[in-house]
């Protein structure tokens, strides 16, 4: 311990006046190697904003805070944060966030500059089916790659979802090296073909590596199919009963939900998978609630501590101009979430969307959601939610 | 399982990827890696809401358990009434005639404590953290030794197995038997077990070796904790991987009694004394508290 006071302590001597303006390159260094993204800082010592990117996908720091060369970036949704001294034209630190067997530390480096476009080729272009080989067991994933203007990028497919937009290099022999970085998740992907197969790691978090391979998707479903992953009662009425930001309990007999078609989306602030997906509510909320369509987020979050959980939904609200009605739930956790809503069965996704009638019965449940990051498959599913909710619109 | 030689093949190329790509970029050394994580454990520690140093009692939920003022199954000041059970697999508590659900592994404040569930459906345990300031030894290390920091090969299982044991916090978890690697240190050779440990929180996992030296047995201030000590192996890339002593790390029923202390894994035990890692000075909670 006294050792890292020392060597903190050294950095910190070493560093010169701090202009944090401009591109970085960073990387976050796994045990298998480095997960590489991209920041941005404007402003002035003092008064930095900053964002950091995967690929083109980018998201603001909550905040740049720190005094002469020791910084932190903050990653408030997630309770995570990046802390660096800056060391000429280097930052030099660590990412942090804590879990119940204590704190995950990983070190975090960066230099400026921006990072070679490294493309993927023909052969690595397309949808691939993928099993993941966890020693006793094997669990399906799916990705998609394909070339945007930052090169080669995919998007990375589970039962319960997308894991947003991973992005990063390929070699004209058909290796590549992707990864998604945000505050929650730690994803890094490696492979590379072989004859038609190809073959990886994922790495998760600082240590975790599960060897994959994939084959070109044949056009049947890898994955269980979204609408099947959730079982749900139909006989009567969808019931809830949750506390509102401002504490007043609301159910499902609250008049602003009389008559309407409703879109109950299972949702955490924590997720970043539920980030991707509120715009498209807004959207959808935007076009249809003048013919008669209502949403009620149920927020799972992570503390139980009402106050925290408020804030932090709160925070998600503004972020993305929420309007329409977010209960305070539960805790995110699958078994507690399916005990509160207890007319659903094999729940074990977030975000998970439910379709009620305006006879206030359930008439589909989806598991998840595919954000932009899936390119397509997004606007399918896009196109999907509206043609569900023309549907429930036009029933009588 | 993977073949060896194909996993040696796609390490090779990772390799060769990184190092093209980031070869401006300054590296931190695996000791300041090391040192860097020592300080932020013994930091949330000492002032963690969740460490096991702010824990009072941890219990097995079984039908039920009452807490609160005396004559509770676990009385606990200041506490009003309150009752912990697990229903079809659901943990839920009860506090002022509110019946509610809970997660597993997430920390509920009630009142000036916080109450958290894990373990499997029906074998839930209940974990007490308690609103006093602590006044805890912080934890002691070895100075680093690059003597220790030993590179290993992970030999896989015969066949894939799973076992129901104990991970360094107490709980029992489903580990995955994830083979061998062979320790040589000063002359002798050590064939050590490894388990992949799940985080049930999550999706992550940790290759652990729990391990006993000749340290153990030494007197409170002069050697390592009694049970043994774990120790994470760090992934070099196919079937290397690095086992950094440096690293050991104490059960949390060194930190505590409250915590259950795994038994120790038959044949993981090194012939010689490994001054690295994590020291052991006596109980880790202040007598007088």
């Amino acid at each position: 311990m006294t050792g890292a006071l020392v060597l903190l302590g050294q950095l910190s001597a070493i560093a010169g006046g701090a202009d944090l303006g401009g591109a970085w390159r960073g990387v976050v260094d796994l045990a298998g190697g480095p997960l590489r993204f991209a920041m941005q800082f404007e402003g002035m010592p003092g008064a930095w904003s900053g964002r950091l990117c995967n690929g083109p996908a980018c998201d603001a720091f909550s905040a740049v805070t720190g005094s002469g060369d020791s910084l932190t970036f903050e990653m408030a949704d997630y309770d995570a944060a990046i802390t660096a001294v800056v060391r000429g034209d280097s930052l030099l630190g660590y990412y942090r966030n804590v879990g119940n067997r204590g704190p995950r530390v990983i070190p975090f480096r960066a230099d400026r500059g921006t990072w070679p476009v490294a493309p993927a080729g023909p052969r690595l272009e397309g949808s691939w089916d993928a099993t993941f080989d966890h020693g006793t067991r094997t669990s399906p994933r799916v990705f998609r790659i394909r070339n945007g203007p930052t090169g080669i990028e995919a998007a990375f497919l589970a039962n319960s979802g997308g894991y947003g937009l991973f992005w990063g290099s390929a070699t004209p022999s058909d290796s590549f090296d992707i990864g998604h970085f945000d505050g929650a998740f730690v994803y890094r992907l490696t492979g590379r073909l072989e004859g038609d197969t190809l073959r990886g790691i994922f790495h998760a978090g600082l240590r975790t590596q599960t060897p994959w391979t994939a084959v070109r998707s044949t056009g049947r479903p890898h994955l269980t199919p979204p609408l099947e992953v959730t079982r749900f009662d139909t006989t009567e009425a969808f019931r809830f009963a949750f506390p509102d930001l401002e504490g007043r309990v609301v159910t499902e007999a609250d008049p602003r939900f009389r008559g309407k078609v409703v879109m109950v989306n299972i949702f955490g602030s924590w997720c970043p998978t539920c980030h991707d997906e509120a715009p498209t509510l807004a959207a959808l909320y935007r076009d249809y609630r003048d013919r008669g369509l209502e949403i009620i987020g149920l927020a799972y979050e992570v503390t139980g501590d009402t106050a925290i959980d408020n804030r932090q939904v709160r925070r998600f609200r503004d972020k993305f101009g929420i309007g329409w009605t977010l209960l305070l739930a539960g805790l995110n956790d699958t078994e507690a979430t399916q005990a509160t809503l207890p007319q659903l069965q094999g729940f074990t996704a977030y975000p998970t969307t439910i379709f009620l009638g305006r006879d206030g019965r359930i008439r589909l449940v989806r598991a998840g959601f595919l954000g932009p990051s899936a390119g397509p498959l997004h606007q399918l599913e896009v196109a999907e939610y509206r043609a569900t909710i023309e549907a429930l619109l036009a029933e009588p | 399982m993977m073949a060896y030689a194909s996993l040696r093949r796609i390490a090779a190329f990772v390799a060769a990827l990184a190092i093209g790509l980031t070869a401006t970029l300054p590296a931190q050394s695996a000791r300041d890696a090391a040192l860097r994580e020592r300080a932020a454990y013994a930091d949330w520690l000492m002032t963690g809401a969740t460490s096991p140093y702010a824990v009072l009692v941890q219990r097995p939920v079984g039908p039920g358990l009452t807490l609160g003022p005396a004559g509770a199954q676990i009385p606990l000041p200041g506490l009003s009434a309150v009752t912990v059970t697990e229903r079809r697999g659901v943990p839920y508590l009860s506090v002022g005639g509110l019946d509610r659900p809970i997660g597993r592994f997430r920390p509920v404040p009630v009142e000036d404590y916080r109450l958290m569930v894990s373990g499997r459906a029906g074998r839930a345990m209940l974990t007490v953290y308690g609103p006093e300031a602590r006044r805890a030894k912080p934890p002691v290390y070895h100075d680093y030794d690059p003597a220790f920091d030993l590179p290993v090969v992970l030999r896989p299982p015969a066949r894939p197995a799973t076992k129901r044991l104990l991970a360094a916090d107490g709980l029992e978890v489903e580990a995955v038997d994830a083979g061998t690697v062979e320790a040589r240190l000063e002359g002798s050779v050590t064939t050590l077990q490894v388990f992949r440990i799940p985080d049930p929180a999550g999706e992550e996992s940790e290759l652990e070796i729990y391990f006993r030296d000749l340290t153990n047995d030494l007197p409170p201030g002069e050697g390592t904790y009694p049970a043994g000590r774990f120790v994470s192996l760090i992934p070099l890339g196919g079937a290397r991987y690095r086992l950094d002593l440096n690293r050991a790390r104490n059960p949390f029923c060194a930190y505590n009694t409250a915590f259950a202390c795994p038994l120790p894994w038959r044949g993981n035990s090194l012939p010689v004394a490994v001054t690295a890692g994590e020291r052991y000075a006596g109980g880790g909670l202040d007598p007088a508290r």
